[in-house]
Formats: C-alpha cells, sequence, structure tokens
C-alpha cells in the first residue's frame, strides 16, 4: 500500500489535493481511500489529508502513521512542532516541499526528509491552486498516474467550481507533473510491519479522580495565550514609528484578536505570537503607517517573531 | 461596568481584555464586537454560551476570558443564563455572597441560536423579566459548521446549502422586531465597525437591569467570501447603504442612532463580497439587486415618515 | 415523625422540602405536576425557602438546573416522559459538568402513540446518560431516596446528578402510609450544601462544559464519569447504612426477597415489584422455591450484587416494563451481560416484556412465569422472549380497529 499525507494551512485546498491524488489514483485503477482530518483550526492553520491507494482492498483507516510521501505546501510549517509534519517519518520517506530554499538546507533541518524533493511555490496570484500543483506532483513521484488521467481527474474534482477554476488548476497541476518526470516513480511502497514485530501496548487501569481534576472545566483565565496563532499568518503587519500618529485606538480597537495593545506612550505594538495576519489594522490605519511583509521575508531584528 | 457617556472614540478603552489565541478565523467579525463589548462589559461576569463558532474559544485547557464561562447547548443559552442568575441571588440572599461578588450574566451566541433553536429559550428569559444581557454575533448563517444558510441569512445570499444563482430565497428575520415585541428593558443592533456606537450601546445597556439585547453585525471573511482585512469596511457600507440600521429599543420606542446620509446604494455593499458574485456575473441580477436596494429604501421611508 | 397516607407525587415532594431544596426550575407534565405544585404551594406559604422558575420547557429547564448546580445552590427538579426525551440533550450535558443535582422521573410510556400511562422506556432511555438512576417501588423509597438521592450527588467521589423515579399511577397518584421524618433528623444525614469549589467567583474564573479536541482528552472525562458513576454503588451502600441508623429503615442496592433458598428468582424493577413479592408469597405457600430481586441502583448497576443474589439459583425470570425495539427487554440484557461466564450463573434467564403503558400483570402472570422458567430448568431449553398479551386483550384491540376501519380489506375508510 501507498499511504500520502498532504501538510498544508488552512484554506491552501489541501482536501482538494488529496481528493484529486485520490481520484487519480482510483482512476489509475487502484483502490483509494482519501480524506481530510478537520479540527477546531480556521484559515492559516496547519491541517492535513491523507491519501491511501492499493491494488487490494483497503483495510486500514485513519490517520497515516507511517508515510511514504509526505507533501508539504507550505514550508513554514516544517519547523512548527504542531503541524507533525514529520511524524511517522524514516528513511525511505519521501519529502515534496514547495520552498524557495535549497535541498541541503531542508535535510540539515529535518534530517528525516533525507529523501526531500523541492519545487518552487507557485507565484502569489496563483497560491490558492497550490493543492493542485501538490496533487499533480505526488501523483508523478508515485509513478502511477499519467498526464491525461491527473487531467481528468482534476476536471472530475473542480468542475463544481466553474470552467476558470478548473483550467487554472489543470495548468499548474499538469507543470507539477511534469516538473517530476526525472524522480517518476521514486515514492516505494513501505514493508508492512509484521505482527511479531509489535509491541504490547502500554495500557493502564484508569483510575477514578476526584471532580475538579476529572471534569473538563478550567480554573484559570485567559489561557489561551499559549496557543500561538501568530503560526497561522501568511503576511505580516508592521508599524512604520515615524509615520503612526499615535492616535492609539484605530489599530488595537479593530484588531479582532486583542493582539495589538498600546504602551503609555500611546504606540500600538503588535503581538506577533498572536497576530493571525488579517491586515484589518493596515486598511484602518489612517495614517498609512502598517504595512504588509510576507513571512518569508527576512525582518529587520527578526526579534518580534 | 463604569457609568459614564462615551463622547468620543478617544475615550474608548485602551487596554484590552480578551485573551488572544482563540481558534477564530483571521479578521472574525464576531470576535471584533465581542472584544469591544468585553473591554466595556469587564470581567466580573459569567458567560453562558450556545452552540456555534464561539463555542471554540474555550477548548479545554484554553479560554480567553477573565471571567467565567457556561456552554450549554445550541438551544438552551438564555436558560442556562436563568440558572445561573437565580442561583446567584439565592446566594445573595442567603448571604454566601455579597454584592460586591454578584456577577453579570451574558448570553453569548451566533444567529443560528439567536433567530432558530434558541429562540423559544430568550423568549422565555424576557417573559420572566431575566437580569441579562445577550450578545449575539449575527454572520448570516451557520458559520461553524460551513456557512450553510440559517433564518438570518439575507435574501440572494449564496450559502454551502443555497448555491443555486438565486441564493437563498427567503428574507432575513427581523430579530430586533422580534425581541422589541417582548418589550425588554433593551435592544440594540451594533456595528464592530462604529466603536463608539457600540460603546454607548454597550454602556446604555449596563446601567439598565431587566433584560438587555445586543445584535451584533459579524462579518465574516469565510462565510461571505471577501479578504480578512477587509472586516471593517464590509460592516462600515453595510450600515452606509442602510442595509444593517444601528438603532435601539427603550420604553417602547425606536430609535435610529446612525442615519446614513448619503445613503449609498446596495450594490456597493453586495459586490465586495463572494456571496453575492453571482448578482454581478456572468450577468447582473437586476431583479435581485433592485429587490434588495427597494426593501432596503422602503424600511428607510418608513423610518424618516415615523420620524 | 409522623406516618400519613401520601401519594407518591407528595412523598416525592415531601423529600425535595426536607432536603432544604434552594432552587426548583420547573415545567408541567402529566403524571409528574403534581410534585412541582405541591412545592409551588410551600413556597407560597413561606413553608419552603425556596426560589421556583418555570421554565419554557424541559430542555431549558434542565439547562437552568445544571447552571444553577453548577453556581452552587442545592437543585431540584422533576418530569416525565417526552418531558425527560425533550431534556435529553441535556441530562447527558450536565452530567459532563460533574454537579450535583437530584431530578425526579415519573415513568410514563412514550409517544408514540401518545399515553399517560406508565412503563420504563422513558427513565431507560436516558440510561447511558451519566445520570445515577435509583428505582422505587413505594411511596416510602420515593421520600427517602430523595434524601439518599442528595447525599449520592454530593458525595466527594461521586458528584453527578441523580435520578428518582417512581412509576407513573401506580405510585405517583397512588396513596399509602409513608413515614415523614422530622426535619432535625433529616438535617442530621442531609447538612446544608456546602458547594466548596462548585461555584463562579469573581476572583477566580470558572468555564465549565468546555469543548475538548482529540479522541484521549475526551476518553478521560467520558471514563472519568462512568468511574464516579461506578463509584456511586459502594458510596449508596455506605449511605444507607447510614440511613438506616438515622431512619430505622434499611436499603440496599439490590432489595432481594425470600432469596436466600430460592430455585427460581423473579427479577424486576419498579412498584410492580411489590406485586412479586406478594406472588412469591402464594408460591411459597404452595412449596415452590421461588424469590425476588429488584435493583434499586439502575446505574451503576449493581453487578456484583446482582451475581451473588443469582449464584446458583437454577432459573431467573426477568420482568421488562420496556423494549428496546429490535432487541427486546432492556433488563433481561443487562442482567445476561453481568452473569454471563459467571460462575454459579443461573442456566435459564428467560426474558418478559409486559406492563407498556400501564398494562398490569396479574398474579397468574406472574405464577404462570415462574411454571415456563420451571419447565425449561427441566428441559434445559432457555424459552425465546415472551410478550405478557391475552387473546382477551387482541380482541379489545381488534374492537378498535373495527372501528378505525382499519380492519377492511380495502382500506377505503367508512364513508
Amino acid at each position: 500500500m501507498y499511504r500520502i499525507r498532504f501538510h498544508a494551512r488552512g484554506g491552501q485546498g489541501i482536501k482538494t489535493a488529496s481528493r484529486i491524488l485520490g481520484t487519480a489514483l482510483f482512476l489509475s485503477g487502484l483502490e483509494v481511500q482519501d480524506a481530510p482530518r478537520y479540527g477546531a483550526e480556521r484559515r492559516g492553520a496547519p491541517i492535513f489529508a491523507y491519501v491511501r491507494a492499493d491494488r487490494k482492498t483497503i483495510n486500514e483507516r485513519g490517520i497515516i502513521l507511517r508515510p511514504d510521501l509526505i507533501v508539504v505546501s507550505d514550508d513554514s510549517l516544517m519547523a512548527m512542532a504542531g503541524a507533525g509534519v514529520a511524524a511517522g517519518a524514516d528513511r525511505d520517506t519521501v519529502f515534496l516541499l514547495f520552498s524557495e530554499k535549497p535541498a541541503d538546507f531542508w535535510q540539515k533541518e529535518v534530517p528525516l526528509a533525507a529523501r526531500s524533493v523541492l519545487l518552487k511555490p507557485p507565484p502569489e496570484e496563483e497560491q490558492r491552486f497550490i493543492g493542485a500543483a501538490c496533487a499533480g506532483a505526488a501523483a508523478r513521484l508515485l509513478g502511477m498516474v499519467d498526464a491525461a488521467t491527473l487531467a481528468e481527474a482534476v476536471t472530475r474534482e473542480l468542475t463544481p467550481l466553474g470552467a476558470a477554476t478548473v483550467a487554472a488548476n489543470l495548468d499548474l497541476a499538469l507543470r507539477a507533473h511534469q516538473a517530476m518526470a526525472d524522480q517518476s516513480g521514486m515514492v516505494r511502497e513501505a514493508k508492512e510491519h509484521p505482527v511479531t514485530a509489535s509491541a504490547m501496548p502500554h495500557w493502564i487501569e484508569l483510575a477514578a479522580e476526584e471532580v475538579p481534576l476529572s471534569a473538563p472545566v478550567i480554573l484559570a483565565g485567559i489561557t489561551s495565550g499559549i496557543v500561538q496563532t501568530g503560526l497561522w499568518r501568511s503576511k505580516r503587519p508592521v508599524i512604520d514609528p515615524a509615520r503612526c500618529r499615535r492616535c492609539w485606538w484605530i489599530c488595537s480597537t479593530f484588531c479582532p484578536d486583542g493582539a495589538i495593545q498600546v504602551d503609555e506612550e500611546k504606540r500600538p505594538i503588535i503581538d506577533y505570537q498572536h497576530c493571525k495576519g488579517c491586515m484589518i489594522c493596515m486598511t484602518q490605519c489612517p495614517a498609512r503607517a502598517i504595512t504588509a511583509r510576507s513571512e518569508g521575508e527576512e525582518t529587520e531584528g527578526g526579534a518580534d517573531r | 461596568m463604569s457609568h459614564r457617556e462615551f463622547t468620543s472614540q478617544r475615550e474608548l478603552p485602551s487596554r484590552h481584555l480578551l485573551g488572544t489565541g482563540t481558534p477564530m478565523c483571521a479578521g472574525c467579525g464576531g470576535l471584533q464586537a465581542l472584544h469591544q463589548v468585553y473591554d466595556l462589559m469587564g470581567e466580573k461576569s459569567v458567560i453562558v454560551n450556545a452552540a456555534g463558532c464561539m463555542t471554540l474559544l474555550s477548548v479545554y485547557p484554553c479560554t480567553p476570558f477573565r471571567s467565567s464561562w457556561l456552554y450549554t447547548a445550541m438551544a438552551s443559552a438564555p436558560a442556562g443564563a436563568q440558572g445561573v442568575r437565580d442561583a446567584l441571588d439565592i446566594l445573595k440572599e442567603k448571604g454566601a455572597i455579597s454584592g460586591e461578588e454578584d456577577l453579570s450574566v451574558v448570553v453569548l451566541t451566533g444567529d443560528g441560536s439567536a433567530y432558530g433553536m434558541g429562540l423559544s429559550a430568550t423568549s422565555g428569559a424576557m417573559d420572566r423579566g431575566l437580569d441579562f444581557l445577550y450578545l449575539c454575533y449575527d454572520n448570516e448563517g451557520y458559520g461553524n459548521t460551513g456557512h450553510q444558510y440559517s433564518a438570518a441569512t439575507p435574501h440572494g445570499a449564496q450559502t454551502a446549502t443555497s448555491k443555486g444563482s438565486l441564493g437563498y430565497p427567503g428574507e432575513k428575520k427581523d430579530l430586533f422586531a422580534i425581541w422589541a415585541a417582548h418589550n425588554p428593558s433593551y435592544v440594540a443592533t451594533v456595528a464592530s465597525a462604529y466603536p463608539l456606537d457600540l460603546a454607548r450601546k454597550v454602556e446604555q445597556a449596563g446601567r439598565l437591569s431587566g433584560p438587555r439585547l445586543l445584535l451584533s453585525l459579524a462579518p465574516c471573511p469565510t462565510g461571505w467570501g471577501y479578504d480578512p482585512s477587509e472586516t471593517v469596511e464590509i460592516g462600515k457600507l453595510a450600515v452606509s447603504t442602510g442595509i444593517w440600521p444601528l438603532k435601539e429599543y427603550r420604553d417602547g420606542k425606536i430609535v435610529h442612532t446612525k442615519i446614513p446620509q448619503p445613503r449609498l446604494p446596495v450594490e456597493e455593499y453586495l459586490k465586495r463580497q463572494g456571496r453575492f458574485e453571482h448578482l454581478f456575473t456572468p450577468q447582473r441580477n437586476e431583479g435581485v439587486l433592485a429587490a434588495i436596494q427597494s426593501r432596503v429604501d422602503r424600511y428607510w421611508e418608513d423610518v424618516r415618515a415615523q420620524g | 415523625m409522623t406516618r400519613e397516607l401520601m401519594t407518591g407525587n407528595a412523598a416525592a415532594a415531601w423529600g425535595a422540602r426536607l432536603a432544604r431544596i434552594d432552587y426548583l426550575p420547573a415545567f408541567p407534565i402529566t403524571p409528574q405536576t403534581e410534585i412541582i405544585e405541591t412545592l409551588s404551594g410551600w413556597i407560597g406559604q413561606g413553608e419552603l425557602a425556596c426560589r421556583m422558575t418555570t421554565l419554557e420547557s424541559e430542555h431549558s429547564m434542565v439547562t437552568a438546573a445544571g447552571a444553577a448546580a453548577a453556581t452552587g445552590v442545592r437543585v431540584f427538579t422533576a418530569t416525565s416522559s417526552q418531558g425527560l426525551l425533550y431534556a435529553a440533550e441535556m441530562l447527558y450535558t450536565v452530567a459532563g459538568w460533574r454537579v450535583p443535582l437530584v431530578l425526579v422521573n415519573v415513568s410514563r410510556g412514550l409517544s408514540s402513540p401518545i399515553t399517560l400511562e406508565p412503563d420504563h422506556n422513558d427513565v431507560l432511555a436516558m440510561r447511558d446518560s451519566g445520570f445515577l438512576q435509583l428505582h422505587c417501588a413505594t411511596c416510602q423509597e420515593v421520600l427517602d431516596h430523595v434524601l439518599i438521592a442528595y447525599r449520592l450527588a454530593e458525595h466527594p467521589q461521586v458528584r453527578l446528578p441523580v435520578l428518582v423515579n417512581l412509576d407513573g399511577f401506580y405510585l405517583s397518584f397512588t396513596r399509602e402510609p409513608v413515614t415523614v421524618p422530622g426535619q432535625d433528623v433529616v438535617d442530621r444525614f442531609l447538612p446544608a450544601f456546602e458547594p466548596g469549589d462548585i461555584r463562579f467567583r469573581h476572583d477566580r474564573p470558572v468555564s465549565q462544559g468546555v469543548a475538548v479536541l482529540g479522541g484521549p482528552a475526551y476518553s478521560y472525562f467520558r471514563y472519568q464519569t462512568h468511574l464516579a458513576n461506578l463509584n456511586g454503588v459502594r458510596a449508596y451502600e455506605t449511605i444507607v447504612d447510614e440511613f438506616s441508623s438515622l431512619f430505622g429503615r434499611d436499603y440496599a442496592t439490590v432489595e432481594q426477597y425470600r432469596c436466600a433458598d430460592a430455585e427460581i428468582v423473579l427479577v424486576m424493577m419498579g412498584s410492580f415489584a411489590t406485586k412479586a413479592r406478594e406472588a412469591v408469597d402464594r408460591l411459597r405457600e404452595s412449596g415452590r422455591k421461588v424469590g425476588l430481586v429488584r435493583p434499586r441502583l439502575v446505574r451503576p448497576f449493581p453487578v456484583e450484587a446482582l451475581r451473588q443474589a443469582l449464584a446458583g439459583k437454577k432459573g431467573v425470570a426477568v420482568i421488562d416494563q420496556n423494549i428496546s425495539m429490535g432487541k427486546g427487554g432492556i433488563l433481561h440484557t443487562e442482567l445476561a451481560s453481568a452473569l454471563y461466564g459467571q460462575p454459579g450463573a443461573p442456566a435459564i434467564l428467560a426474558g418478559f416484556v409486559g406492563g407498556l403503558g400501564g398494562r398490569d400483570i396479574a398474579a397468574e402472570e406472574l405464577y404462570a412465569m415462574v411454571r415456563v422458567v420451571e419447565q425449561a430448568v427441566q428441559s434445559g431449553v432457555t424459552p425465546e422472549p415472551r410478550l405478557l398479551y391475552t387473546e382477551e386483550e387482541l380482541r379489545g384491540v381488534r374492537g378498535l380497529q373495527a372501528v378505525a376501519g382499519t380492519d377492511r380489506r380495502d382500506r377505503g375508510g367508512k364513508k
């Protein structure tokens, strides 16, 4: 069985990616299973989806623990512990990464990504179709889907969204498929783990514990700060102190997340650990003192991350 | 809650009480309204919640609140508020808590609960004269499940369950009027794009007792189809086109707190949102656009006539 | 202490009054309404210092009950049948809040068809909610078990809501002698509610009923509720010991009547068990070694006590006043899983369904069920589950069908 796991951010179309690949493999004569994994996460938060493909009926279900191919649409997820990108990877696992950084950088950064394949992320205006590129490249790495079948899968999955969307996705998917020509069939089917190699789970006798410990109650205030929603961001607002008029209230009142506080001198301070990058502050600042920077760009000092 | 009259934006709180790190979408108009209301409402409160997007504000072990929280179910948050209020009153009568230790009880729900499943419980709470504040964040659909239409969805809007070329065929229910028909202490519509108007209304509600209900427009980038950075602009357009009237009900009278002048055509609001895109492309749907405009025109004609 | 005639509903109200309840969220429904009317009367006359709020539905009623309990007051509420099911979502929900309250259910059959008469499908539909369930057979037990229920609910190892069940009509509207204990003794048994950390405070926020993400956290909290519910067996045993020493009435998780040397045992719940007690006496007079077993606790299910009570018996007749559609009697199923594979488990466990929608179970039927089990013991073959239903009853229904016009072939209806 082939096991493929897609990692992306909410809103990048990773469910579509898994469905395109699933349909493409299915049309190529394989048995297939595909599913997204939903949580409470919103646009920008790390999410994943997966595809299984085999020549016989697939009985395995749920999260893929030992992937043969890991597709990562956004390289900022690699360093994010919560995203679990490398979970279950071994030296045979292929990483398909959309990144501007070179392969040796990632091999150093993520030692398990020994077999990594890099693709340049699509230009900004095509970013929202990156799911199609993920599916196209993954299909070629598996070596079992030809271009015509991939095109058919893209069309089947996206037709309800209109002809223009189909065309844009087809283009990206086929380009990614073509770009992987030299690595076609690189993904190897992992050996199934034999029963004898499995260890006994460390089951315990769960003892009754008293309330409040044993109840889903929180006895503290504002604990949500431990969640770093700043990781959702693709763009960051940066305040130019020279242009800021210290009106103080506009950006800080309109920030939905309360991620802009003002200090005693009425200077707004952005909490980048939690700013989700909605950029409302930028659009509302009357002095136009706030600009958008791409998250990939190096910022001066860089200490605010 | 401090008892003062806001006269300028510069008097708005500069310290924000709601914690960060919540799983609401980037640019969430509902969270924007909640954070503005919470700054004024303060920490001495119990927030009683019904199923909706904001149920995920408190996911074990995280909460953005400095005050207490009780999640009930989709239908019965006002009944939960009743139980908490009654119990606090019992504890006060017994002397188990002092007046200083008393808490205000706040219901927080989306439009799915407020306009539909929870309306009976809200009606009952008003019948009983329950002393509580209700904040509804109205994002005009069942947002947390992927934005299907609700009784709050406006005419013509496409949602996950009204994808046809005409969008949602029904009309948005007039919840303000339904609430006001119960003659509670206070009802107001608010929009977080107008924080001063919102602050005055929260303050007004704070000065009164009994049922006080705030209906907040909650522009939703995810469900409405616009860039998250435009949440405030969308909110302003909702008001300046006259689609979302800012008003309050008190002592049997409705007062409009902002009369849009000049009133922009509704198209200015509609064309900015993906949910209305089908009214403009591939060709303009003049019939639906005219129907929406004339409904808004009629509303403001009536307001002027009753002036 | 006085002994007087009172209905099961009045006994439930007396239990609540003696428990010095603080809060009564209410909604009327037959055959429960008399409980809230009685309490409301006492509140009006100043005999009971309690706040009563009538909500607009049972769903809201149980929400308010749980919310008030979470705020730290002693809460009592009551419902029946459709009302219990309408509140079902909130029974599961407030159980997860791990706050103490007592809900009296007056059992009544469920719609459709709608009926006012009793059976146990309403209360058993809430079997898995997390509420503990105490099932009463007499009006005295109702009063006593409301008091016991508060001790259980507020027990630190339990901290769960408790449901006290009594049968509609056969107990709710039936007067029989009940000893009403003095308030002073009750106060010793059940002191004023000490909420401890159960409360919303201005200086210490509490987030209650929050969402969880992921199976491990969910499994932990759900299983903890199960373990707390299971703790109810030991807690009940301790509490009824104390009850006995103060009030002189003995209770156990499982009532056993003439069981010690019995070979055949009847098992049933609720008020009809007293009819079975009578039948046991008659059967004993005819020389048959018959006994009765009645679980008072249904949740937690007193597995150990039932195994012990039934160990070594030759045959058991389980009489269910409920029906799980597509399976059969619920107590029969529960008992089978408790006994299967146990040393000394009876070879014959026969299932009977009767008493649906208030249908009587006659003494003759109890004798007959014993006879059926005796024959099964002889043959070694467990009989198929049986509905207690007679030719005569069917004839009566045929008469109704004739009037309804549903017996005609053309189904055209009467013009």
